[in-house]
């Protein structure tokens, strides 16, 4: 078993780790991602806020709805989570390779640089520079930019493995490389090669980058955070390294070809919506493979459930993941498409796959590991648990409204002798749960920023009790 | 073989860039070449871009409107895509005429495209054609007046602004006409 598990022992290097680790990069780039959680969730509540209440702050062209909804969708997930992912990668990569971070002073100015991008954002979106295409809403100077922080990202992580000690990669490392690679094209695709096209060939491209975003993006580095902090934290080898290979390699394969699947029934070949719909299905390979492997390293350690904090929410976040790409693939058959396409299901399903499975990942993570890069203790235990509790209610009422209303929406959308506007009417009572729901969840990251702050700030008056 | 790659991360580069390329091509830059219906325009569709450019007044407003409808995000609630389901072919359709479903020809020229994912309000691929300005004006400035119970917010700074509201009614009533389905009775007529 621990042959197959290796370099990641439970029994952990920290200890016998020849190289002492600055964490500079990594707790500087925690630390403004938790803090544009906080700012993109104030958006988030004014949004979702803005739906029950549409004059909510509504004659001010600045903060209307299509303004703050890309800004609020933008910042949660370039401001808060790929932050998040990049400091905790920054975090996990030089300790699975033994070595320190190939440069802190590199890791400081792509930190930097990302402050500047967000800043960016968070002006040019309320103006309305928005270039009209999901997910790529910024415009083209800070897509330049963008290009520029993943490369200098790539660059000290690449250093970092190439530097390793341990011969073997472990799992992690994958899914950390896999992303920077995939996401290098997937961004070119999403910004710049649909500056160069129109019509349904951009739309295409759109979701290529859409979908792969979250697939070939959050997915991989939320998956490399799983892989670390589940056995480091539970303290238990991981379970199967073979598992974890087939899981990689079938992810790097399907997970590229199903982008289509958000045009089915729409204006685009047909041949092409099938071919999406299959690789849709196929996730089904490295997802479960992924979920087991997790599931079975629990194995003899669930009691830890009880007052693990990371643990709760990295296997909260599995069941999640499991829960999202169930769904996903069911999406994508055309008989259940025609009834939640276009609906607030996807809603749902959308804020489950990022604020319920990979935020929880990087929430767990960085519950782990910001105490230990600080060499202290977590400022309060209670306080992480009631974020956790706050996060599961606030999100399992946001998602299975928005489950339950889309899809009844979708059913009386298929039966056109019901006004259009008494299906907006019917989702109200669901939108207001989701707005409660939201609100809980605004509360767990309150928390979860006020916990790491006072960490920090109390940091010399409790030593960590082992190292 | 696998097991090399374990160790090695130049072949781990090599290899995953490789697994993912074969999707990765096949399914972004193979499809227009397989599918020439995506870049061939539906004969009536007009080039408002190409026409603005060459000093059309009215392809100039349309481009104008088409901005406004990008800027202030109408697209992240509004669709435009009639699908191939029959409701929707109803919904888009007009006093109990129906439209056609929306195909690849009609969008040749949207930079960006604006097909939308989501419906908050009801699609607009037919949009055109079904309301006068003066309805424009009044919803824009107060959705709630003419559709009770809508989830739109209000647009005074269109509404209130003669020449951001002509280009947005423009843009509108230009929406799905590159197919002639029209009944008769369309508001215009």
């Amino acid at each position: 078993m621990s042959s197959l598990a290796a370099p990641l022992p439970a029994t952990a290097t920290t200890a016998a780790s020849p190289a002492s680790h600055e964490d500079r990069s990594s707790f500087a780039f925690l630390a403004i991602a938790s803090l544009f959680f906080v700012i993109s969730g104030i958006v988030a509540l004014l949004v979702a806020g803005k739906l029950q209440m549409p004059t909510l702050l509504g004659n001010i062209a600045w903060l209307t709805y299509g303004r703050m909804r890309p800004l609020h969708v933008n910042g949660m997930l370039f401001g808060w989570l790929l932050a998040a992912d990049m400091g905790l990668a920054f975090y996990l990569v030089p300790r699975l390779c033994g070595v320190k971070l190939w440069s802190e002073k590199l890791g400081m100015a792509t930190m930097y640089l990302w402050v500047v991008i967000i800043l960016g954002a968070v002006v040019e979106i309320p103006l309305g520079h928005n270039q009209g295409l999901e997910y790529a809403e910024l415009p083209t100077w800070l897509d330049v930019l963008v290009v520029v922080a993943w490369l200098m990202f790539a660059a000290n992580i690449f250093m970092t493995v190439a530097n390793r000690k341990y011969e073997q990669m472990y799992v992690s490392l994958w899914y950390i490389m896999g992303a920077i690679i995939w996401t290098a094209f997937v961004y070119l695709v999403g910004n710049f090669a649909t500056l160069f096209t129109t019509g349904v060939n951009q739309a295409n491209l759109n979701w290529f980058y859409v979908h792969n975003a979250v697939g070939l993006i959050f997915t991989p580095l939320g998956l490399a955070l799983g892989y670390y902090f589940i056995p480091k934290a539970a303290e238990a080898p991981l379970y199967s390294h073979r598992l974890s290979m087939i899981g990689f390699w079938s992810l790097a394969f399907v997970y590229v070809w199903t982008g289509a699947h958000h045009m089915l029934h729409g204006p685009i070949s047909q041949w092409l919506q099938t071919v999406s719909i299959l690789f849709s299905v196929m996730l089904m390979i490295p997802v479960w493979t992924l979920v087991y492997n997790f599931f079975a390293t629990m194995k003899g350690q669930w009691h830890q459930l009880k007052d693990n904090v990371p643990i709760k929410f990295m296997m909260t976040g599995t069941i999640f993941y499991l829960l999202t790409c169930f769904q996903g693939p069911m999406h994508s058959l055309r008989s259940v498409n025609a009834i939640v396409s276009k609906t607030d299901w996807i809603v749902g399903h959308a804020h489950m796959a990022v604020l319920g499975a990979f935020s929880f990942f990087a929430v767990g993570g960085a519950y782990y590991a910001i105490p230990r890069m600080l060499k202290t203790r977590l400022h309060s235990q209670a306080l992480a648990n009631a974020s956790f509790w706050l996060w599961l209610v606030g999100g399992l009422s946001f998602f299975v409204s928005l489950w339950i209303g889309g899809f009844l929406q979708g059913l009386q959308w298929n039966d056109p002798s019901i006004p259009f506007i008494d299906t907006v009417k019917f989702m109200k009572p669901f939108w207001s749960v989701r707005l409660i729901g939201g609100t809980f969840m605004f509360g767990g990251i309150l928390l979860f920023f006020w916990n790491l702050l006072a960490t920090w700030l109390h940091r010399s008056e409790r030593p960590a009790e082992t190292v | 073989m696998i097991k090399k790659i374990d160790k090695n991360n130049i072949l781990f580069v090599a290899a995953a860039t490789g697994f993912f390329a074969i999707g990765g091509i096949l399914t972004t830059f193979a499809p227009p070449l397989l599918d020439a219906s995506w870049a061939k325009p539906a004969p009536g569709l007009q080039n408002y871009p190409e026409l603005a450019k060459g000093g059309d007044a009215h392809a100039d407003l349309v481009m104008k409107g088409r901005a406004i409808y990008v800027r202030d995000g109408c697209w992240y609630c509004h669709t435009q895509q009639t699908r191939t389901i029959e409701a929707d072919t109803v919904r888009s359709g007009w006093r109990d005429v129906r439209s056609p479903v929306s195909t690849p020809d009609e969008f040749v020229f949207d930079k960006p495209h604006l097909f939308g994912t989501r419906r908050v309000g009801p699609d607009l691929s037919r949009a055109g054609g079904k309301y006068d300005k003066q309805w424009h004006a009044t919803h824009f400035k107060d959705p709630r007046s003419l559709v009770p119970g809508s989830a739109m917010p209000p647009f005074p700074w269109i509404a209130n602004n003669p020449a951001e509201l002509d280009a947005m009614v423009a843009y509108i009533q230009s929406l799905g006409r590159a197919k002639d389905w029209r009944p008769t009775h369309d508001y215009e007529e």
